[in-house]
């Protein structure tokens, strides 16, 4: 008898189940409603971005002035420590962010996901794009003909130096001589025993946009291109593996961003392979400092995307209007002058005052000489294996041969995946 | 009294267990089950959203659940796989091959004489006299493992097996780190507690308090293990002390030998007060007139240890002792390595880092390379392994016996 109760009580639960999938699954329909902003209700916008220390006071700045000209909105900045991971959670769910401040190599991944919008939907066009932004910041937040964000800012990575502690007469004048560069490390390191020429963060980890530079400074065209094609079997590939190798006995063995920049602030290090991004950290500092291209970095594109929660909760033409104010001429202006990026927005890049710039010329050079990041999902496939396959090379797990082998096929393996 | 109808009494019966019963299904049946059919599947960072349009995936997946949001991604959905069980068999490489199956029995070869050493202690220890001693035949027995497995050229099947294989490189990797990390703990544990079990130490309340403390720690241990970090950095305390003394100390974690020895010394270092906390528990529990009886007899410290006080607690450290082995601090460690070292060194791309241990690497497959699937994978794997030796470790510890009598 107790049996019978147990399979009703399974076929319950089961058609319960069955029932509830079969129901239709789709969001709850979009209610024909102003946005909130336009009706006076108070509305809160959350960004998740990945900006820090003194470069994020800047930005902050121009948020606090939209709250103060739109009374009803409040901007809430959160940096979550692992954005993409939190994505996956938090967009399912319905919650998350309005907007996420990220480069433009996750677009691929973000719109495969679902996690952002088309921003044609919201009335963003193509002329309006190309009439605001610079070409190269347009190319990179469109993919399948699609806008997935608004250029906040370009970017590439250069060596800045202490100008206290050496000259520019310290490095190659040619920005692909890594032969010279060695050699000046070398030099260094031995005249300075504790101290380093320059501090690259990526090496000694698993960074590969901080390891771009040389790869592509020794010729490679590219880890991955928007084809699927991969260059780490290549014998320039090889060559940039070699030349990592020998440099590690010049440079620190261990690096990060705070490593670097600690090492920067201290004299440890006279240089520091990076961005603008800690350029107001180093002022802070009291650093007198100077730009220098060197290889072929990754050229960036800082985007602000808006996420399909926030269509979903009608607050996406609020972040619209919120990420175009950001991105408007005098807005860019004022974050460039304070944290001396390359602003993306064509007026702003035209300024007299950001033209006169040091870091635009330093970090504009090495823009010039750059790999532009690609936003496809291939882009996706070569942080991990790009990563481990230097670090191996740089702790002496594998030789440049096998470790890059590896990752060719570590890289293959994924994008076949992919496709 | 009352007389119940079968059909009352059943429905009664139920409406107090069906709560419980809804509970269990929901939260413990079906992560089990939905995992499983996301191992079958080609779900990754690629293919990330389900297709409702198919019965099972819009009865499994919660994504297709009214409650939950569609996705509107431009993402193809995620399929079946095909082979359904392509995932496993990327997992475990050359498992399924001849020479993979040649390895697993040369490896099993080589565990056959300590077995059989086993069985005959097993056998004479119930004898009176017996011909040769337990230490003998375990010496034997080892012997003929190490010449069996000379004779197999045993880390050659070890290299055949992690060919091509992410789960037996890290579940090789795991066990090695329990076999190290868990002798040890106790090893230290119970020379601790010994020390601190004696009747001569004054002050003994307060050194046990202190060495109580890491367990303490334990309960902040990112932070503790980001300490312990620091220590090892290339410009760390520990180089720097090394550095007063004019040595040029090494780059303790980029080095895939010693950064395995540096979670097992962190390791050690939390989890040693829990083995000094149980061994002490049952030492004090140790009548003293056992030991006043060994001395009037003429026995030495070591023989007391040895036939009086490892005997006399082994009931009490043994089941800690398994589930020190299959918990977090063992078989499950993740934490204090994922602060430490996040699993690396690196040992090249698309093999796992030289401290990646089975918990860090299910970790990095979904959340670093949102491989769902092949984590899914590689959770049945594990979990059926686990389960086994959950089963063999209740055996043996006999912690179940209880509730049969």
């Amino acid at each position: 008898m107790i049996k019978k109760y147990w399979s009703l009580l399974t076929v319950i639960i089961l058609a319960a189940m069955i029932m509830s999938a079969c129901a239709t699954a789709t969001t709850a329909p979009v209610a024909t409603v102003e946005p909130t902003a336009t009706t006076g209700a108070p509305v809160t916008i959350t960004i998740w971005h990945q900006w820090s220390g003194d470069y994020l006071t800047a930005i902050q700045a121009v948020f606090t002035q939209y709250m103060t000209d739109h009374p009803t909105v409040t901007i809430v900045l959160d940096a979550p420590q692992d954005v993409p991971s939190a994505l996956q959670v938090a967009i399912p769910a319905g919650e998350g962010p309005d907007i996420i401040g990220w480069a433009n190599d996750a677009i691929g991944k973000y719109a495969i996901n679902g996690y952002i919008t088309d921003l044609g939907t919201l009335g963003v066009t193509q002329d309006f794009l190309t009439s605001t932004y610079e070409p190269a910041a347009v190319n990179g937040v469109v993919w399948q003909d699609k806008i997935w964000a608004l250029p906040e800012s370009q970017e590439a990575i250069a060596i800045v130096y202490n100008k206290a502690v050496v000259s520019e007469a310290d490095f190659p004048t040619d920005p692909t001589d890594f032969t010279g560069l060695l050699d000046k490390a070398k030099s260094y390191a031995e005249a300075n025993p504790g101290k380093y020429l320059v501090c690259n963060q990526g090496l000694g980890g698993a960074d590969p946009y901080h390891e771009a530079p040389i790869y592509f400074g020794f010729g490679v065209p590219g880890y991955v291109d928007d084809a699927g094609n991969v260059f780490l079997n290549t014998p320039e590939a090889t060559a940039a593996g070699t030349w990592i190798k020998d440099f590690s006995a010049y440079a620190p063995q261990e690096a990060s961003y705070d490593i670097c920049n600690a090492g920067m602030t201290d004299g440890t290090f006279a240089g520091w392979w990076t961005g603008p991004w800690a350029i107001a950290n180093l002022e802070s500092a009291g650093i007198d400092y100077g730009i220098l291209p060197m290889g072929k970095p990754f050229v960036g594109i800082k985007t602000l995307m808006i996420t399909k929660n926030a269509a979903d909760r009608n607050t996406a033409d609020i972040a619209l209007d919120i990420i175009k104010y950001y991105t408007n001429q005098a807005n860019e202006t004022q974050v460039a002058l304070a944290n001396k990026t390359i602003p993306a927005n064509t007026a702003a890049l035209n300024d007299p005052q950001i033209q006169a710039l040091s870091t635009i010329k330093g970090f504009g050079a090495s823009a010039n000489l750059g790999i532009p990041m690609a936003n496809t999902p291939y882009a996706d496939a070569q942080w991990g294996p790009v990563g481990d396959a230097t670090q191996a090379i740089w702790n002496g797990s594998q030789t440049p041969e096998e470790a890059l082998a590896a990752a060719q096929t570590a890289i293959e393996t994924a994008i076949a995946g992919m496709k | 009294m009352i007389a119940w109808s079968g059909r009352r009494k059943a429905l009664m019966i139920l409406a107090f267990i069906g709560p419980t019963l809804l509970g269990i299904l929901f939260l413990n049946i079906y992560p089990i089950i939905y995992n499983v059919f996301i191992s079958f599947t080609n779900r990754n960072q690629y293919h990330p959203n389900p297709d409702c349009s198919v019965l099972v995936t819009s009865i499994i997946e919660p994504k297709c659940w009214p409650f939950f949001k569609a996705s509107t991604g431009l993402g193809t959905p995620y399929t079946i796989q095909s082979p359904a069980f392509a995932n496993y068999e990327t997992l475990i490489g050359q498992l399924a091959t001849r020479p993979g199956l040649i390895a697993i029995a040369e490896i099993l070869l080589c565990v056959v004489p300590l077995i059989v050493a086993g069985q005959v202690n097993k056998y004479y220890n119930r004898k009176i006299s017996r011909p040769i001693s337990g230490s003998g035949v375990w010496i034997i027995g080892l012997a003929l493992t190490i010449l069996i497995g000379w004779l197999v050229n045993f880390p050659n099947a070890l290299d055949q097996l992690q060919t091509d294989s992410d789960f037996f490189i890290v579940v090789f990797r795991t066990i090695l780190f329990v076999a190290i990390t868990v002798p040890i703990n106790y090893i230290f544990g119970l020379a601790v507690a010994l020390v601190l079990n004696t009747e001569y130490i004054k002050g003994r309340t307060f050194f046990r308090t202190a060495m109580i403390i890491p367990w303490a720690a334990s309960t902040m241990f990112i932070i503790m293990s980001l300490v312990w970090q620091f220590f090892f950095r290339d410009v760390g305390v520990i180089n720097q002390l090394l550095k007063i003394v004019g040595i040029n100390g090494p780059t303790w974690l980029n080095s895939p030998t010693y950064a395995f020895a540096i979670i097992i010394l962190v390791n050690l270092w939390f989890s040693y007060p829990f083995c000094f906390t149980v061994i002490l528990g049952a030492l004090q529990a140790i009548p003293a007139d056992q030991y006043e009886a060994a001395e009037i007899d003429g026995a030495t410290y070591w023989q007391q240890l040895v036939n009086i006080t490892l005997p006399l607690i082994r009931p009490a450290v043994v089941p800690a002792i398994v589930l020190s082995a299959i918990g977090a601090g063992g078989f499950q460690m993740f934490g204090t390595v994922w602060a430490i070292t996040t699993g690396g060194p690196s040992r090249g791309a698309g093999v796992p880092g030289a401290t990646e241990l089975v918990m860090v690497y299910a970790y990095k497959q979904v959340f670093q390379f949102n491989a769902y699937a092949k984590a899914g994978a590689f959770a049945v794997i594990i979990f059926i392994f686990l389960f086994i030796m959950t089963i063999y470790s209740l055996r043996i510890t006999r912690i179940t016996e209880g509730a049969f009598e």
